[in-house]
């Protein structure tokens, strides 16, 4: 089975080897979309081993995983894993995301931080926000309940559920439309969550999502789905 | 008839001329034309005769003709900003396209050349 990775990079110079280089002992290749970071961070992947795809301008983390699952397709990947450029996702928990798939039993592994396994770093005010986009997942977008962690970036995908997921929101919103493609989907189905552990520093929680991120979400759905 | 509502009937005037002149540049749809311009005619109709706005506020339970035509606005202006949201969001993810169409190209010929 070969497994590749796919991880949207923007602006993340001095991180990003470390995660390729993690990334490689745990998958047979690696894809890197640099989104128009200009300071450096494709290079970096390069040299780490990453198969390194640009985008000539920052289009979001959304539009450079979308990127990059393309290019896992076209190079013949039978499973693609998403994981953040930050660091953020623990490279340990690549196994347990393939363990089902390899097993026969899903399509789709989705990593949750809210099944047992406690997140480093991870403050109260983050914690309420996620609850509070959970409970807007289910009770507007339709998302199922059985799904608990609908902002987690770490995934494994089959190609075939990978080539169906059709998802086109290109910035923050994207993580909300694949967990709803998912529960509109066969796919649901074939779905399986399993514990992920999240590392935040200060680094990451300066970058990471802020509570009013979670409007421009709302709002991003919003105008999108006209355009869907 | 006052000199502000002549004022207005010429701009409005103009501006049905203009939607038709962009119709036959081809930069709007028929159905676009048909609306603009509706929408023109009757602030045309408004104007001259600005007895039916109070009627159609009575009709609405607003108080004057004016303040009918204020709400309406805003309302319409409020669509017409929603609308150029959703334009923005498709010129948007057009262009997210050519730049992905870019990135897998440019790799492509990067692994054809290696």
């Amino acid at each position: 089975m070969r497994v590749a990775a796919v991880i949207p990079a923007y602006k993340e110079k001095g991180r990003i080897g470390d995660v390729v280089r993690a990334m490689l002992q745990r998958a047979d290749r690696v894809f890197v979309v640099d989104d128009g970071s200009g300071d450096g961070t494709g290079a970096e992947a390069r040299v780490a081993g990453a198969e390194v795809l640009t985008h000539a301008l920052n289009r979001g983390q959304g539009a450079a995983l979308r990127t990059g699952v393309d290019a896992a397709l076209e190079d013949g990947a039978d499973v693609i894993v998403h994981v953040d450029a930050d660091g953020q996702h623990d490279p340990d928990a690549v196994p347990a995301l393939l363990a089902p798939i390899r097993a026969g039993d899903a399509d789709i592994v989705l990593g949750s931080r809210f099944m047992g396994v406690n997140a480093e770093g991870m403050p109260a005010s983050r914690r309420a926000l996620l609850w509070a986009a959970r409970q807007f997942s289910s009770g507007v977008l339709g998302i199922t309940r059985t799904l608990t962690d609908p902002t987690n970036g770490m995934r494994a995908m089959t190609a075939a559920a990978a080539r169906d997921i059709d998802f086109r929101q290109d910035r923050m919103a994207h993580c909300t439309e694949i967990l709803r493609l998912i529960s509109h989907s066969r796919w649901l189905a074939r779905t399986r969550e399993v514990p992920v552990k999240v590392r935040y520093t200060a680094d990451t929680l300066a970058k990471g999502q802020k509570a009013g991120d979670a409007f421009k979400v709302v709002w991003q759905m919003v105008i999108g789905s006209f355009n869907d | 008839m006052t000199q502000l509502q002549l004022f207005f009937i010429a701009a409005f005037a103009l501006a049905i001329a203009a939607t038709l002149r962009r119709r036959r540049q081809g930069n709007i749809s028929r159905k676009e034309t048909i609306g603009w311009t509706a929408l023109w005619m009757i602030a045309i109709v408004v104007v001259t005769r600005p007895e039916i706005a109070s009627r159609a506020a009575a009709a609405l339970g607003v108080g004057r003709g004016a303040d009918a035509v204020v709400y309406v606005s805003v309302a319409a202006l409020f669509y017409l900003v929603f609308r150029v949201f959703v334009r923005i969001d498709k010129l948007e993810r057009d262009l997210t396209s050519v730049v992905r169409r870019e990135a897998l190209d440019h790799h492509r010929d990067g692994k054809r050349s290696s």
